[in-house]
Formats: structure tokens, sequence, C-alpha cells
């Protein structure tokens, strides 16, 4: 009886090999197109996509979670799991900055950044979530350049901290919260929220890094999985999902 | 005796797990961690908010469900039937899917959202939708309960409380009350817990903000992100404060006979004095 159902269950994962990809929320578009292109270069291996914030995909490796490759959207995630000798080597592959969206309605009427504390109820990342983080430094330089209690007006009217930025972009979805800081490609991926820019040079590039998790497992189609991200097609799908690379 | 052994042997593993997650929890902690978990700057503000909005939605559970519970046990049953489902139905739903269909009812674009916002009323991110969730998860359990306690009732009771003068909103105070009032202090802790421990519904209608909506369930989510010892220093509070109820809930019921037994050892002057008040 236990044999027929590991034997039902089994059945897909024998004749493919699985690779476990742990990547950034504001990543899933890509990646998904990415996987399903991978998997046609090398027939046989099975991408399997796990989609969260980087800190909690950190968090996840650190307590032993099987990925194969890690893609993080800041390096200090990364850097903090390379120290602990999880991750071999991480390399820079694409780049992104923060947006703000609004509701298609607009309800606050948040035409440009300078009106985002017109917002009375705004989203941000957690301090944790990298989308979180820079957001902050964005109203710090906002502060510095704009107004000097800038920041403070736009946290005093944060409702609430999501633990990624594709959570925080649904509550501008569901035209629950006026505003979001979120970044540029989760703005193009939806079509139910709009966007104001952030002046550059108040804005802060995200740089995000890809490496492959240590472990005994065979680490083969990790590496190619990294090679076949900063190839020529990789960052030609990075590219049209609106993030930058060099 | 011989045949029982092989029977819980084969309980063991589900006892286990039961049971060796709580031990865990209460031993990989060392008090300096507990200390350090207690001291970060989102316990404080998630205990009080967990404490404040359980006792609110346990005061709106009980005020309302009370009436509904004695409703379902003295209605013909054909004419209940519809009701006990839609009470039943928090229990059966996943919290997520509380927490959306919140969201569709009194979100700013939900069905009701215009109508609140006419009246300058903003639920979602408000500690109000906390209280919200936390009601519909945890009403199922007081009203279930409290309907069973009150269908125990014996109604002749009633009748005869109702001939020796009772009004009927007396009679239902002073007689079925007290009668099933282990039964409705038992819903009512159980309700408590399933507030307490709400956290899909609130996670998803309520947001997430240290001191607004962030309860303890979430701050233990969120806590993980950033420090495993401030998690595990909320969920040992939890886990104490679950504990701690649910011996109280086993020891209600035989100190209530207790109890009731002593009144009624000097209840010969008692009863009188006050049948005739």
């Amino acid at each position: 009886m236990s044999a027929l159902l590991l034997g039902g269950c089994g059945a897909s994962a024998a004749d493919r090999d699985a690779l476990d990809v742990y990547a950034a929320s504001s990543l899933a578009e890509p990646f998904r197109e990415l996987s399903e292109a991978f998997e046609v270069a090398y027939p046989g291996t099975d991408v399997r996509l796990t989609l969260a914030g980087s800190q909690v995909l950190r968090l996840q490796i650190e307590h032993g979670a099987p990925a194969d490759v890690f893609a993080s959207a800041d390096p200090e995630h990364m850097q903090s799991l390379v120290d602990a000798g999880l991750v071999e080597a991480a390399r820079p592959f694409a780049s992104n900055e923060l947006v703000v969206i609004v509701p298609l309605s607009n309800p606050a009427g948040v035409g440009a950044f300078e009106q985002l504390p017109r917002a009375q109820r705004i989203v941000l990342g957690t301090e944790n979530v990298p989308a979180g983080r820079y957001a902050r430094e964005v109203l710090l330089r906002a502060s510095q350049q704009l107004d000097s209690d800038f920041a403070t007006r736009v946290l005093g009217h944060v409702v609430s901290e999501e633990s990624n930025v594709r959570l925080a972009r649904a509550k501008v979805e569901l035209g629950e919260a006026d505003a979001a800081l979120v970044y540029r490609t989760d703005a193009i991926s939806s079509d139910l929220v709009r966007w104001v820019e952030i002046p550059d040079a108040m804005n802060v590039a995200a740089s995000y890094v890809i490496g492959v998790v240590a472990h005994e497992r065979g680490a083969q189609a990790a590496e190619q999985w990294v090679d076949f991200v900063l190839s020529e097609d990789g960052r030609a799908v990075l590219l049209r999902h609106g993030f930058a690379v060099e | 005796m011989g045949k029982r052994w092989p029977v819980l042997l084969l309980a063991t593993p589900i006892l286990g797990l039961l049971v060796l997650p709580l031990i865990a929890l209460a031993l990989v902690s060392s008090p300096v961690d507990l200390a350090a978990g207690m001291g970060d700057p989102l316990f404080a503000p998630a205990l009080w908010l967990s404490a404040r909005t359980t006792v609110i939605s346990l005061a709106i559970v009980v005020g309302t469900g009370t009436p509904l519970a004695w409703w379902l046990a003295v209605a013909p049953q054909g004419r209940t039937r519809m009701v006990e489902l839609v009470v039943d139905l928090p229990i059966v739903m996943p919290p997520a899917v509380v927490g959306i269909a919140l969201l569709q009812a009194f979100g700013r674009s939900g069905l009701f959202g215009g109508q609140l916002q006419i009246l300058g009323l903003q639920i979602p991110f408000t500690t109000t939708a906390v209280v919200l969730a936390q009601v519909v998860v945890s009403a199922p359990f007081y009203v279930q309960a409290a309907a069973a306690a009150f269908r125990r009732v014996d109604q002749d009771l009633l009748i005869v409380g109702r001939t020796l003068g009772q009004s009927s909103r007396g009679a239902f105070l002073r007689i079925a009350v007290p009668l099933a009032l282990p039964g409705l202090v038992g819903g009512a802790a159980l309700a408590w817990a399933r507030a307490l421990g709400e956290f899909g519904a609130t996670l998803l209608f309520a947001g997430n903000l240290s001191g607004t909506t962030q309860t303890m369930p979430l701050a233990i989510y969120m806590a993980l992100e950033s420090d495993v010892r401030v998690a595990i220093a909320l969920s040992l509070v939890l886990a104490a404060v679950s504990v701690l109820l649910l011996f109280a809930l086993r020891a209600a019921p035989s100190a209530w006979s207790l109890l009731h037994s002593a009144t009624l050892g000097r209840s010969p002057r008692g009863t009188r004095g006050e049948g005739a008040a």
C-alpha cells in the first residue's frame, strides 16, 4: 500500500531531476519564463521556483531548506549566506529601482512623488525585506532633498508593513491602500496599478545577486541555471520584464 | 488490560507529534533568550494589542452569541437548521478565505465599502479589522457550546419560574444562564483561545503594523524574519497562556460543581431568602 502511494507520486521525479530555485518575489515573472525556457534547453531538469521576500528565503536556507540556487533582491541577505558558507559565490545579474504605485482610481490624487504625503494609507515592505529597506532609503533622501519632515509624514501614514513586495502591491491592487513603494518591475507587471516616478536623485539602485547554494548534491544544474540567467537569452528576458542588466 | 497496550502503541506517533513540539519549544529557549525576546520592541505592543482585541471580540461574541445560542436551543429544529449551518461555516472555512471575504465585504472597494466611506469608516488596516476577524473565526466555538449548554437546561424549570412570577427575561437570566454557565464559560474560553490565535484572516484583512494590527501571532511571523529569539519568546508566552486556559477549562466544571454543592449545603435559608426577594 505504501509502495503504491510512493510509486504514484515519485513517477515524474524519477526520470527528471529537480532544481530548486529560491528567488525574491519581484523576480516572479522573468524567472517563471526562464524556468520554462530552461526546461526546454535542459530536458530532464524540473525547475521548482520558491518565491518570497529575500529575507524569508535567506532564513529558510539558513535552516536547511533544499535550495539549489538563491536569487536575492539585495546583496546583504546574500552576503550573510556567503559568509556562513551556505552560498558559494554570488554574482550581480540585474538591477531595479523603486516607483510609487497608486490604484487606477488614484483616490489620494498622487500625481508626483512630492505628493506622496497626500496618501493617507501607505503600504511598505517591512524593514527586513529589501523593498522595504530601499523604500526607507528613498524617504530618507527625500527628507534631505525635498522637505525635512517628508519621511516622517509618509511613515506616519503607513498602515501596513508587508513581508514581501508583492503583498504590498496587492493592497494597492485591491484598492485598500492609496499608495505603495515597489519596484518598477512590479508596477509594470500589474494592470491594476498606475505608477509615479521617483526622481533619480532620490531613487536607489536595487542590485539583484544570484548564487549556487552549497551542499553535497550535484551543483551542475544549479550552475547551468546561473549561467542561463546571465546568458544573452536570460538577460533579454529580464530586460523585457523591466529589469536593468549590464 | 493486555489488549490495551497495542492500541496505545498505535497511538504513540500521534501523541508524540502533539506533545514533542511543545516540549521542544519549552526546552530550546534559555532564560537569556527569553528575556532578549521579551525586550524586543515588537513584543509589548503585540501582547497588549492581542489582550485588548481579544477581550473586545470576546465581549461581542458573548453579548451577541448568547441570544443566538438561546434561540438555537429553544426554537423548533426545522427553523434553526440553516442558521446553525451559517454559524458553523467559519470553523470549516480556511482563515485566509475568511480574510479575503472580509476584504470583499468591508474593504474600500468591497461590497459595503462605499456606504462605510460615506459614514467616514475605514475598516481595513485598523484595530477594528483585527476585532472583526477575531469575532468571525471565534464566534462559532462559543455559540455551539452555549447552544449545547442551553439545550441541556430543563425547559420545565423555566416554566415553573414563569408561573412563580418571573418575566421571560428574568427566567432566562436567573434560571437558564446559571444552569448553563459551565458550558457558557467553556465555550467562551475556547472562543477566546481561537481569537488569540487568529492569524490568516487578520494578516489579509487588517494588515500588519506594530501597535495597530500586529497581534501576537503576526508578531511571531514577522519576528521570524529578523530575530528568531523574539519569535520563540512570543510563542512561549502564547503557548503558556493556551496551556493555562486549557487547565482552567478542565478544572472549571469540577470547581463549578464544588462551588455549587457548597452553595447547596447552606441552601435552605439561602434559597428561601432569594425566593422571597
